[in-house]
Protein backbone atom coordinates (compact mmCIF):
# COMPACT_ATOMS: atom_id res chain seq x y z
CA UNK A 1 0.00 0.00 0.00
CA UNK A 2 1.31 3.45 -0.78
CA UNK A 3 2.25 5.68 2.08
CA UNK A 4 -0.21 8.32 0.92
CA UNK A 5 -3.08 5.85 0.87
CA UNK A 6 -1.99 4.55 4.24
CA UNK A 7 -2.03 8.06 5.69
CA UNK A 8 -5.36 8.92 4.09
CA UNK A 9 -7.01 5.76 5.38
CA UNK A 10 -5.68 6.42 8.84
CA UNK A 11 -7.04 9.96 8.76
CA UNK A 12 -10.42 8.81 7.50
CA UNK A 13 -10.81 6.07 10.10
CA UNK A 14 -10.04 8.67 12.75
CA UNK A 15 -12.53 11.05 11.10
CA UNK A 16 -15.13 8.34 11.26
CA UNK A 17 -14.50 7.66 14.93
CA UNK A 18 -14.56 11.38 15.67
CA UNK A 19 -18.14 11.50 14.44
CA UNK A 20 -19.42 9.91 17.62
CA UNK A 21 -21.48 11.92 20.09
CA UNK A 22 -20.99 11.55 23.85
CA UNK A 23 -23.28 9.15 25.62
CA UNK A 24 -23.82 10.66 29.06
CA UNK A 25 -25.52 7.75 30.80
CA UNK A 26 -23.30 5.05 29.43
CA UNK A 27 -22.20 3.76 32.84
CA UNK A 28 -25.72 3.55 34.24
CA UNK A 29 -27.10 1.85 31.15
CA UNK A 30 -24.23 -0.64 31.04
CA UNK A 31 -24.64 -1.33 34.74
CA UNK A 32 -28.35 -2.12 34.27
CA UNK A 33 -27.66 -4.38 31.36
CA UNK A 34 -24.76 -6.02 33.16
CA UNK A 35 -26.88 -6.79 36.21
CA UNK A 36 -29.51 -8.42 34.01
CA UNK A 37 -26.82 -10.44 32.32
CA UNK A 38 -25.36 -11.52 35.62
CA UNK A 39 -28.77 -12.63 36.96
CA UNK A 40 -29.42 -14.56 33.79
CA UNK A 41 -25.97 -16.12 33.99
CA UNK A 42 -26.59 -17.31 37.53
CA UNK A 43 -29.93 -18.79 36.54
CA UNK A 44 -28.49 -20.86 33.76
CA UNK A 45 -25.19 -21.34 35.52
CA UNK A 46 -23.52 -24.62 34.77
CA UNK A 47 -23.96 -24.99 31.09
CA UNK A 48 -23.55 -21.40 30.21
CA UNK A 49 -20.92 -20.76 27.65
CA UNK A 50 -18.83 -17.92 28.86
CA UNK A 51 -17.68 -15.55 26.27
CA UNK A 52 -14.23 -15.63 27.69
CA UNK A 53 -12.17 -12.96 26.30
CA UNK A 54 -9.45 -10.86 27.64
CA UNK A 55 -6.75 -8.71 26.34
CA UNK A 56 -4.48 -9.64 23.67
CA UNK A 57 -1.77 -7.34 22.82
CA UNK A 58 0.65 -6.45 25.49
CA UNK A 59 1.77 -2.90 25.29
CA UNK A 60 5.49 -2.80 25.02
CA UNK A 61 7.09 -0.71 27.64
CA UNK A 62 10.80 -0.26 27.60
CA UNK A 63 12.01 -0.47 31.10
CA UNK A 64 15.29 -0.97 32.83
CA UNK A 65 16.12 -2.82 36.02
CA UNK A 66 17.25 -1.03 39.08
CA UNK A 67 21.05 -1.20 39.00
CA UNK A 68 21.63 -2.37 42.55
CA UNK A 69 18.93 -4.87 43.32
CA UNK A 70 18.43 -6.30 46.75
CA UNK A 71 17.82 -10.03 47.06
CA UNK A 72 14.16 -10.92 46.99
CA UNK A 73 12.20 -13.48 48.89
CA UNK A 74 9.01 -14.94 47.46
CA UNK A 75 5.92 -13.00 48.43
CA UNK A 76 3.98 -14.47 51.27
CA UNK A 77 0.33 -13.93 50.55
CA UNK A 78 -1.31 -15.21 47.42
CA UNK A 79 -4.62 -13.39 47.05
CA UNK A 80 -4.80 -10.08 45.28
CA UNK A 81 -6.22 -7.50 47.59
CA UNK A 82 -7.16 -4.05 46.47
CA UNK A 83 -6.40 -1.50 49.10
CA UNK A 84 -9.40 0.77 49.25
CA UNK A 85 -7.48 4.00 49.50
CA UNK A 86 -3.70 3.97 49.34
CA UNK A 87 -1.97 7.32 49.66
CA UNK A 88 -2.46 9.33 46.50
CA UNK A 89 0.18 11.78 45.43
CA UNK A 90 -0.88 15.12 44.00
CA UNK A 91 -1.55 15.34 40.27
CA UNK A 92 1.33 17.12 38.54
CA UNK A 93 0.53 20.66 37.53
CA UNK A 94 0.47 22.08 34.02
CA UNK A 95 4.23 22.70 34.14
CA UNK A 96 5.01 18.99 34.42
CA UNK A 97 6.92 19.08 31.11
CA UNK A 98 9.60 21.28 32.65
CA UNK A 99 11.08 18.50 34.77
CA UNK A 100 11.22 14.69 34.79
CA UNK A 101 7.94 13.18 35.91
CA UNK A 102 8.96 11.01 38.86
CA UNK A 103 6.82 7.99 39.69
CA UNK A 104 6.69 5.99 42.92
CA UNK A 105 9.85 3.92 43.23
CA UNK A 106 11.84 6.82 41.73
CA UNK A 107 11.29 5.85 38.16
CA UNK A 108 10.51 8.46 35.54
CA UNK A 109 8.34 8.67 32.47
CA UNK A 110 10.72 8.77 29.50
CA UNK A 111 8.25 8.62 26.64
CA UNK A 112 4.54 9.16 26.08
CA UNK A 113 3.04 8.33 22.74
CA UNK A 114 0.27 6.49 21.03
CA UNK A 115 0.30 2.71 20.83
CA UNK A 116 3.19 1.03 19.06
CA UNK A 117 5.52 3.91 19.71
CA UNK A 118 3.88 6.19 17.19
CA UNK A 119 5.57 9.57 16.86
CA UNK A 120 3.27 12.14 18.45
CA UNK A 121 3.77 12.70 22.14
CA UNK A 122 6.44 13.58 24.65
CA UNK A 123 10.02 12.49 25.11
CA UNK A 124 12.23 13.06 28.14
CA UNK A 125 15.47 14.84 27.34
CA UNK A 126 17.49 13.65 30.32
CA UNK A 127 20.36 16.01 29.63
CA UNK A 128 18.17 19.08 29.84
CA UNK A 129 15.79 17.63 32.41
CA UNK A 130 12.60 18.42 30.48
CA UNK A 131 10.22 16.93 27.96
CA UNK A 132 10.28 17.51 24.24
CA UNK A 133 7.15 17.34 22.17
CA UNK A 134 7.48 14.90 19.32
CA UNK A 135 5.66 14.75 16.04
CA UNK A 136 8.21 13.09 13.77
CA UNK A 137 8.85 9.42 13.15
CA UNK A 138 6.44 6.54 13.38
CA UNK A 139 8.12 4.99 16.38
CA UNK A 140 10.17 6.57 19.16
CA UNK A 141 11.92 4.39 21.74
CA UNK A 142 14.24 6.05 24.26
CA UNK A 143 17.02 3.93 25.72
CA UNK A 144 16.46 3.21 29.40
CA UNK A 145 19.64 5.11 30.19
CA UNK A 146 21.74 7.71 28.42
CA UNK A 147 20.82 10.01 25.57
CA UNK A 148 20.08 7.63 22.69
CA UNK A 149 16.62 7.28 21.21
CA UNK A 150 15.74 4.64 18.61
CA UNK A 151 13.38 5.86 15.91
CA UNK A 152 11.56 4.08 13.09
CA UNK A 153 9.72 5.20 10.02
CA UNK A 154 7.17 3.22 8.07
CA UNK A 155 8.79 3.97 4.76
CA UNK A 156 12.08 2.58 6.06
CA UNK A 157 10.80 -0.71 7.44
CA UNK A 158 14.21 -2.39 7.47
CA UNK A 159 16.04 0.43 9.26
CA UNK A 160 16.36 1.95 12.67
CA UNK A 161 17.68 5.39 13.47
CA UNK A 162 19.60 6.26 16.62
CA UNK A 163 19.15 9.86 17.69
CA UNK A 164 21.62 11.24 20.18
CA UNK A 165 19.76 13.91 22.13
CA UNK A 166 23.03 15.48 23.26
CA UNK A 167 24.57 15.97 19.83
CA UNK A 168 21.32 16.09 17.90
CA UNK A 169 22.76 13.69 15.34
CA UNK A 170 20.89 10.72 13.90
CA UNK A 171 22.52 7.63 12.45
CA UNK A 172 20.48 5.13 10.47
CA UNK A 173 21.29 1.43 10.31
CA UNK A 174 19.83 -1.31 8.20
CA UNK A 175 18.69 -4.05 10.54
CA UNK A 176 16.83 -6.64 8.47
CA UNK A 177 13.53 -7.63 6.99
CA UNK A 178 10.07 -8.23 8.50
CA UNK A 179 11.06 -6.59 11.77
CA UNK A 180 8.96 -6.45 14.91
CA UNK A 181 9.30 -5.94 18.62
CA UNK A 182 12.05 -3.37 19.01
CA UNK A 183 13.30 -3.54 22.60
CA UNK A 184 16.29 -1.95 24.32
CA UNK A 185 18.55 -4.07 26.48
CA UNK A 186 18.41 -3.15 30.16
CA UNK A 187 21.80 -1.41 29.95
CA UNK A 188 20.75 0.62 26.90
CA UNK A 189 23.62 -0.67 24.78
CA UNK A 190 21.85 -3.08 22.47
CA UNK A 191 18.60 -3.28 20.56
CA UNK A 192 16.65 -6.47 20.08
CA UNK A 193 14.43 -7.10 17.07
CA UNK A 194 12.31 -10.05 16.11
CA UNK A 195 12.55 -10.91 12.44
CA UNK A 196 9.53 -12.69 11.05
CA UNK A 197 10.87 -13.67 7.68
CA UNK A 198 9.35 -16.87 6.40
CA UNK A 199 11.83 -19.67 7.07
CA UNK A 200 14.15 -17.21 8.79
CA UNK A 201 12.27 -16.43 11.98
CA UNK A 202 14.63 -15.36 14.71
CA UNK A 203 16.14 -12.35 16.40
CA UNK A 204 18.63 -9.64 15.61
CA UNK A 205 20.79 -7.84 18.14
CA UNK A 206 22.07 -4.43 17.08
CA UNK A 207 24.85 -2.68 18.98
CA UNK A 208 24.65 1.09 19.18
CA UNK A 209 27.70 1.33 16.93
CA UNK A 210 25.74 -0.40 14.17
CA UNK A 211 27.23 -3.88 14.37
CA UNK A 212 24.58 -6.55 14.38
CA UNK A 213 24.12 -10.27 14.70
CA UNK A 214 21.16 -12.17 13.32
CA UNK A 215 20.15 -15.55 14.74
CA UNK A 216 17.66 -17.84 13.06
CA UNK A 217 15.79 -19.91 15.63
CA UNK A 218 12.66 -21.01 13.81
CA UNK A 219 9.18 -20.46 15.25
CA UNK A 220 9.56 -23.28 17.79
CA UNK A 221 5.85 -23.36 18.47
CA UNK A 222 5.21 -19.78 19.44
CA UNK A 223 1.74 -18.52 18.59
CA UNK A 224 0.37 -15.56 20.53
CA UNK A 225 3.63 -14.19 21.83
CA UNK A 226 6.02 -14.44 18.92
CA UNK A 227 8.35 -11.63 19.85
CA UNK A 228 11.68 -12.04 21.57
CA UNK A 229 12.22 -10.08 24.76
CA UNK A 230 15.27 -9.38 26.87
CA UNK A 231 15.72 -11.13 30.15
CA UNK A 232 16.67 -8.95 33.06
CA UNK A 233 20.32 -10.01 32.92
CA UNK A 234 20.68 -8.34 29.51
CA UNK A 235 22.71 -11.30 28.24
CA UNK A 236 19.83 -13.51 27.22
CA UNK A 237 16.62 -13.19 25.26
CA UNK A 238 13.48 -15.29 25.50
CA UNK A 239 10.63 -16.47 23.30
CA UNK A 240 7.37 -17.66 24.83
CA UNK A 241 6.21 -21.01 23.44
CA UNK A 242 2.69 -22.35 23.35
CA UNK A 243 1.42 -25.43 25.16
CA UNK A 244 -2.08 -25.47 23.76
CA UNK A 245 -3.95 -23.34 21.23
CA UNK A 246 -6.99 -21.62 22.65
CA UNK A 247 -10.41 -22.11 21.14
CA UNK A 248 -11.61 -19.14 19.13
CA UNK A 249 -13.61 -17.75 22.02
CA UNK A 250 -10.70 -17.85 24.48
CA UNK A 251 -8.50 -14.87 25.10
CA UNK A 252 -5.17 -16.34 24.15
CA UNK A 253 -3.22 -19.55 23.94
CA UNK A 254 -1.88 -21.35 26.97
CA UNK A 255 1.86 -20.83 27.21
CA UNK A 256 4.22 -23.54 28.35
CA UNK A 257 7.25 -21.40 29.04
CA UNK A 258 10.08 -19.30 27.75
CA UNK A 259 12.86 -20.68 25.59
CA UNK A 260 15.96 -18.70 26.49
CA UNK A 261 18.80 -17.93 24.07
CA UNK A 262 22.20 -16.36 24.44
CA UNK A 263 22.03 -12.85 22.99
CA UNK A 264 25.67 -13.14 21.91
CA UNK A 265 25.64 -16.31 19.87
CA UNK A 266 21.96 -17.23 19.57
CA UNK A 267 22.37 -20.63 21.21
CA UNK A 268 19.45 -21.95 23.25
CA UNK A 269 20.55 -21.94 26.87
CA UNK A 270 17.58 -23.12 28.93
CA UNK A 271 13.83 -23.44 29.11
CA UNK A 272 11.88 -21.78 31.90
CA UNK A 273 8.44 -23.23 32.51
CA UNK A 274 5.67 -20.69 33.07
CA UNK A 275 2.03 -20.41 32.02
CA UNK A 276 2.35 -17.04 30.33
CA UNK A 277 4.57 -14.50 28.61
CA UNK A 278 6.80 -11.89 30.27
CA UNK A 279 6.43 -8.48 28.63
CA UNK A 280 10.04 -7.42 28.97
CA UNK A 281 13.18 -7.54 31.10
CA UNK A 282 11.63 -5.86 34.09
CA UNK A 283 8.89 -8.42 34.39
CA UNK A 284 11.62 -10.58 35.98
CA UNK A 285 12.35 -9.94 39.65
CA UNK A 286 15.85 -8.63 40.40
CA UNK A 287 17.00 -12.03 41.70
CA UNK A 288 15.32 -13.91 38.87
CA UNK A 289 13.24 -16.06 41.19
CA UNK A 290 9.92 -14.58 40.18
CA UNK A 291 8.43 -13.31 36.96
CA UNK A 292 5.19 -11.56 36.06
CA UNK A 293 3.55 -12.98 32.96
CA UNK A 294 0.43 -12.48 30.93
CA UNK A 295 -1.33 -15.79 31.49
CA UNK A 296 -4.10 -17.23 29.40
CA UNK A 297 -6.80 -15.43 31.39
CA UNK A 298 -5.02 -12.99 33.67
CA UNK A 299 -1.66 -11.55 34.65
CA UNK A 300 0.17 -13.91 36.99
CA UNK A 301 3.12 -13.89 39.36
CA UNK A 302 5.10 -17.07 38.76
CA UNK A 303 7.99 -18.80 40.51
CA UNK A 304 10.65 -19.36 37.85
CA UNK A 305 12.21 -22.45 39.44
CA UNK A 306 8.99 -24.43 39.39
CA UNK A 307 6.55 -22.62 37.14
CA UNK A 308 4.15 -22.42 40.07
CA UNK A 309 1.65 -19.56 40.04
CA UNK A 310 2.12 -17.57 43.22
CA UNK A 311 -0.82 -15.22 42.77
CA UNK A 312 -2.68 -13.26 40.11
CA UNK A 313 -1.88 -9.60 39.60
CA UNK A 314 -3.78 -6.68 38.15
CA UNK A 315 -1.30 -6.06 35.31
CA UNK A 316 1.33 -7.98 33.37
CA UNK A 317 3.06 -4.85 32.20
CA UNK A 318 5.03 -4.28 35.38
CA UNK A 319 8.50 -3.23 36.43
CA UNK A 320 10.15 -4.61 39.52
CA UNK A 321 11.61 -1.41 40.89
CA UNK A 322 13.10 -3.23 43.88
CA UNK A 323 13.10 -6.68 45.42
CA UNK A 324 9.53 -6.43 46.63
CA UNK A 325 7.95 -3.51 44.83
CA UNK A 326 6.19 -3.45 41.48
CA UNK A 327 5.37 -0.38 39.44
CA UNK A 328 2.56 -0.53 36.94
CA UNK A 329 -0.16 1.50 35.40
CA UNK A 330 -3.33 1.09 37.33
CA UNK A 331 -5.90 -1.06 35.54
CA UNK A 332 -9.46 0.13 34.93
CA UNK A 333 -8.24 3.22 33.26
CA UNK A 334 -4.89 4.72 32.65
CA UNK A 335 -4.97 7.71 34.93
CA UNK A 336 -2.70 6.45 37.69
CA UNK A 337 0.56 4.64 38.18
CA UNK A 338 0.72 2.54 41.28
CA UNK A 339 3.46 1.09 43.43
CA UNK A 340 2.36 -2.26 44.82
CA UNK A 341 3.75 -5.24 46.62
CA UNK A 342 3.98 -8.61 44.84
CA UNK A 343 0.49 -9.57 45.99
CA UNK A 344 -0.96 -6.60 44.14
CA UNK A 345 -1.65 -4.59 47.28
CA UNK A 346 -1.45 -0.95 46.30
CA UNK A 347 0.90 1.16 48.40
CA UNK A 348 0.87 4.52 46.69
CA UNK A 349 -0.74 6.00 43.63
CA UNK A 350 0.56 8.70 41.33
CA UNK A 351 -2.04 10.37 39.13
CA UNK A 352 -0.82 11.38 35.70
CA UNK A 353 -1.12 14.77 34.03
CA UNK A 354 -4.20 14.98 31.84
CA UNK A 355 -2.15 15.02 28.62
CA UNK A 356 -0.71 11.59 29.40
CA UNK A 357 -3.88 9.76 30.33
CA UNK A 358 -4.64 8.40 26.88
CA UNK A 359 -1.05 7.78 25.88
CA UNK A 360 1.14 4.75 26.25
CA UNK A 361 4.04 5.43 28.57
CA UNK A 362 7.60 4.21 28.77
CA UNK A 363 9.30 4.39 32.14
CA UNK A 364 12.83 3.88 33.39
CA UNK A 365 14.85 4.44 36.54
CA UNK A 366 15.53 8.10 37.21
CA UNK B 1 -18.51 -6.78 47.28
CA UNK B 2 -21.25 -5.77 44.85
CA UNK B 3 -20.76 -2.15 45.83
CA UNK B 4 -17.04 -2.40 45.22
CA UNK B 5 -17.66 -3.96 41.82
CA UNK B 6 -20.25 -1.36 40.90
CA UNK B 7 -17.97 1.44 42.02
CA UNK B 8 -14.96 0.14 40.14
CA UNK B 9 -17.01 -0.62 37.06
CA UNK B 10 -18.62 2.82 37.05
CA UNK B 11 -15.25 4.47 37.51
CA UNK B 12 -13.88 2.45 34.62
CA UNK B 13 -16.76 3.39 32.32
CA UNK B 14 -16.53 7.03 33.33
CA UNK B 15 -12.83 7.04 32.58
CA UNK B 16 -12.69 5.00 29.43
CA UNK B 17 -16.25 5.08 28.09
CA UNK B 18 -15.67 7.93 25.66
CA UNK B 19 -12.60 6.30 24.13
CA UNK B 20 -14.37 2.96 23.86
CA UNK B 21 -17.42 4.57 22.31
CA UNK B 22 -15.17 6.04 19.66
CA UNK B 23 -13.93 2.58 18.77
CA UNK B 24 -17.47 1.24 18.79
CA UNK B 25 -18.57 4.01 16.48
CA UNK B 26 -15.80 3.24 14.01
CA UNK B 27 -16.90 -0.37 14.06
CA UNK B 28 -20.64 0.09 13.94
CA UNK B 29 -20.81 3.17 11.75
CA UNK B 30 -23.68 4.93 13.50
CA UNK B 31 -24.46 6.29 16.93
CA UNK B 32 -27.26 3.98 17.93
CA UNK B 33 -25.49 0.80 16.88
CA UNK B 34 -22.27 1.99 18.52
CA UNK B 35 -23.98 2.61 21.86
CA UNK B 36 -25.70 -0.74 21.66
CA UNK B 37 -22.50 -2.53 20.79
CA UNK B 38 -20.59 -0.87 23.61
CA UNK B 39 -23.30 -1.33 26.24
CA UNK B 40 -23.42 -4.99 25.40
CA UNK B 41 -19.66 -5.33 25.73
CA UNK B 42 -19.65 -3.39 28.99
CA UNK B 43 -22.46 -5.52 30.37
CA UNK B 44 -20.41 -8.63 29.67
CA UNK B 45 -17.45 -7.00 31.35
CA UNK B 46 -19.55 -6.19 34.39
CA UNK B 47 -20.80 -9.77 34.61
CA UNK B 48 -17.21 -11.02 34.71
CA UNK B 49 -15.72 -8.07 36.56
CA UNK B 50 -13.93 -9.94 39.36
CA UNK B 51 -12.03 -11.95 36.78
CA UNK B 52 -11.19 -9.24 34.30
CA UNK B 53 -10.87 -6.14 36.45
CA UNK B 54 -7.15 -5.95 35.75
CA UNK B 55 -7.64 -6.21 32.04
CA UNK B 56 -10.96 -4.52 31.54
CA UNK B 57 -10.27 -2.26 28.61
CA UNK B 58 -8.69 -4.86 26.32
CA UNK B 59 -11.44 -7.25 27.36
CA UNK B 60 -14.14 -4.79 26.34
CA UNK B 61 -12.40 -4.04 23.07
CA UNK B 62 -12.11 -7.69 22.26
CA UNK B 63 -15.81 -8.16 22.96
CA UNK B 64 -16.57 -5.17 20.75
CA UNK B 65 -14.69 -6.64 17.84
CA UNK B 66 -16.00 -10.14 18.33
CA UNK B 67 -19.60 -9.05 18.74
CA UNK B 68 -19.32 -6.95 15.65
CA UNK B 69 -17.81 -9.76 13.61
CA UNK B 70 -20.11 -12.47 14.99
CA UNK B 71 -23.04 -10.17 14.36
CA UNK B 72 -21.83 -10.05 10.82
CA UNK B 73 -21.64 -13.84 10.68
CA UNK B 74 -25.16 -14.19 12.05
CA UNK B 75 -26.57 -11.61 9.74
CA UNK B 76 -24.72 -13.08 6.81
CA UNK B 77 -24.42 -10.54 4.07
CA UNK B 78 -26.91 -8.05 5.37
CA UNK B 79 -24.59 -6.42 7.73
CA UNK B 80 -23.28 -3.51 5.81
CA UNK B 81 -24.18 -0.32 7.56
CA UNK B 82 -26.95 1.32 5.61
CA UNK B 83 -25.89 4.63 4.23
CA UNK B 84 -28.28 7.18 2.89
CA UNK B 85 -26.88 6.83 -0.57
CA UNK B 86 -24.18 4.77 -2.08
CA UNK B 87 -20.94 6.69 -1.97
CA UNK B 88 -20.67 8.70 -5.08
CA UNK B 89 -17.80 7.66 -7.25
CA UNK B 90 -15.06 10.20 -7.27
CA UNK B 91 -14.25 11.60 -10.64
CA UNK B 92 -10.70 10.80 -11.60
CA UNK B 93 -8.63 13.92 -11.75
CA UNK B 94 -11.34 15.86 -9.99
CA UNK B 95 -10.42 19.06 -8.23
CA UNK B 96 -7.98 17.01 -6.24
CA UNK B 97 -9.56 18.24 -3.08
CA UNK B 98 -8.41 15.95 -0.31
CA UNK B 99 -11.47 16.78 1.76
CA UNK B 100 -13.83 15.47 -0.89
CA UNK B 101 -11.85 12.30 -1.16
CA UNK B 102 -11.90 11.81 2.58
CA UNK B 103 -15.65 12.34 2.75
CA UNK B 104 -16.20 9.80 0.02
CA UNK B 105 -13.84 7.42 1.67
CA UNK B 106 -15.58 7.80 5.00
CA UNK B 107 -18.90 6.87 3.43
CA UNK B 108 -17.25 3.97 1.67
CA UNK B 109 -15.78 2.74 4.95
CA UNK B 110 -19.24 2.66 6.45
CA UNK B 111 -20.40 0.53 3.58
CA UNK B 112 -17.77 -2.15 4.20
CA UNK B 113 -18.77 -5.45 5.83
CA UNK B 114 -18.07 -5.28 9.58
CA UNK B 115 -15.22 -7.77 9.47
CA UNK B 116 -13.35 -5.71 6.94
CA UNK B 117 -14.14 -2.52 8.82
CA UNK B 118 -12.98 -4.16 12.05
CA UNK B 119 -9.64 -5.00 10.48
CA UNK B 120 -9.17 -1.46 9.22
CA UNK B 121 -10.24 -0.02 12.56
CA UNK B 122 -7.72 -2.14 14.41
CA UNK B 123 -4.97 -1.30 11.97
CA UNK B 124 -5.59 2.42 11.65
CA UNK B 125 -7.49 3.58 14.70
CA UNK B 126 -5.76 1.37 17.22
CA UNK B 127 -2.45 1.28 15.36
CA UNK B 128 -2.10 -2.48 15.70
CA UNK B 129 0.20 -4.55 13.54
CA UNK B 130 -1.11 -7.37 11.36
CA UNK B 131 -0.02 -9.87 13.99
CA UNK B 132 -1.61 -7.95 16.83
CA UNK B 133 -4.82 -7.60 14.84
CA UNK B 134 -4.84 -11.33 14.17
CA UNK B 135 -4.30 -12.05 17.85
CA UNK B 136 -7.17 -9.80 18.87
CA UNK B 137 -9.57 -11.24 16.33
CA UNK B 138 -8.42 -14.78 17.03
CA UNK B 139 -7.50 -15.51 13.43
CA UNK B 140 -4.35 -15.94 11.40
CA UNK B 141 -2.23 -13.05 10.19
CA UNK B 142 -2.96 -14.21 6.66
CA UNK B 143 -6.68 -13.76 7.27
CA UNK B 144 -6.08 -10.21 8.42
CA UNK B 145 -4.01 -9.53 5.33
CA UNK B 146 -6.67 -10.96 3.03
CA UNK B 147 -9.45 -9.02 4.76
CA UNK B 148 -7.38 -5.85 4.44
CA UNK B 149 -6.82 -6.54 0.76
CA UNK B 150 -10.53 -7.17 0.20
CA UNK B 151 -11.39 -3.99 2.08
CA UNK B 152 -8.98 -1.97 -0.03
CA UNK B 153 -10.28 -3.52 -3.22
CA UNK B 154 -13.83 -2.62 -2.20
CA UNK B 155 -12.80 0.90 -1.28
CA UNK B 156 -11.11 1.27 -4.66
CA UNK B 157 -14.34 0.17 -6.32
CA UNK B 158 -16.34 2.71 -4.38
CA UNK B 159 -13.79 5.51 -4.55
CA UNK B 160 -11.71 5.24 -7.70
CA UNK B 161 -10.00 8.50 -6.78
CA UNK B 162 -7.98 6.48 -4.30
CA UNK B 163 -5.75 5.33 -7.08
CA UNK B 164 -4.82 8.92 -7.77
CA UNK B 165 -2.95 9.12 -4.49
CA UNK B 166 0.79 9.10 -5.06
CA UNK B 167 2.36 5.72 -4.53
CA UNK B 168 5.82 6.08 -3.05
CA UNK B 169 6.93 3.03 -1.29
CA UNK B 170 5.76 -0.28 0.02
CA UNK B 171 4.87 -0.55 3.67
CA UNK B 172 5.62 -3.98 4.96
CA UNK B 173 4.95 -3.65 8.65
Amino acid sequence: MSRALDATLRAVVHDLADGVRPSPDLAAAALRRGRRLRRRGRATAAGAALLAVVAVTLPFVLLRPEPAARPAGPPATPPVTATPSPPIRPTPGPDWVTKPLVLPGDWVVTRAGTRAGSGKGFLLDRGRGRYLQTDRYDGIFPAPTGSLVAVTEKDRPRDVGLVDLVSGKTRWYEVGRALAGLQWSPDGRRLLFTTRQVDHFGFIVLETDGTKQAHVTGWLGCTNFCEFTWLRNGREVGLTLTARRAPESAPRDLAKGVQVFSADDGRPTRFVTMPGAPVGPDAWSPDGKLVVVQGQDAPLLVETATGRVVNPLPSADVAWVSADRLLYRRPNGSRDFVLADPTGRELVRQPLPKQLVDLELTVAPS
Amino acid sequence: MAEVTDGEFTAFVNERGAALLRVAYALAGNQHAAEDLLQNALAKAYARWPRIRGDAEPYVKRILYHDQVSGWRRRSRRSEVPVAELPERAAVGDSGDDTDLRLLLRDALRALPPRQRAVLTLRYLEDLSVEQTAALLGCRAGTVASQSAKALARLRQLVPGLDELPSRTEVTR
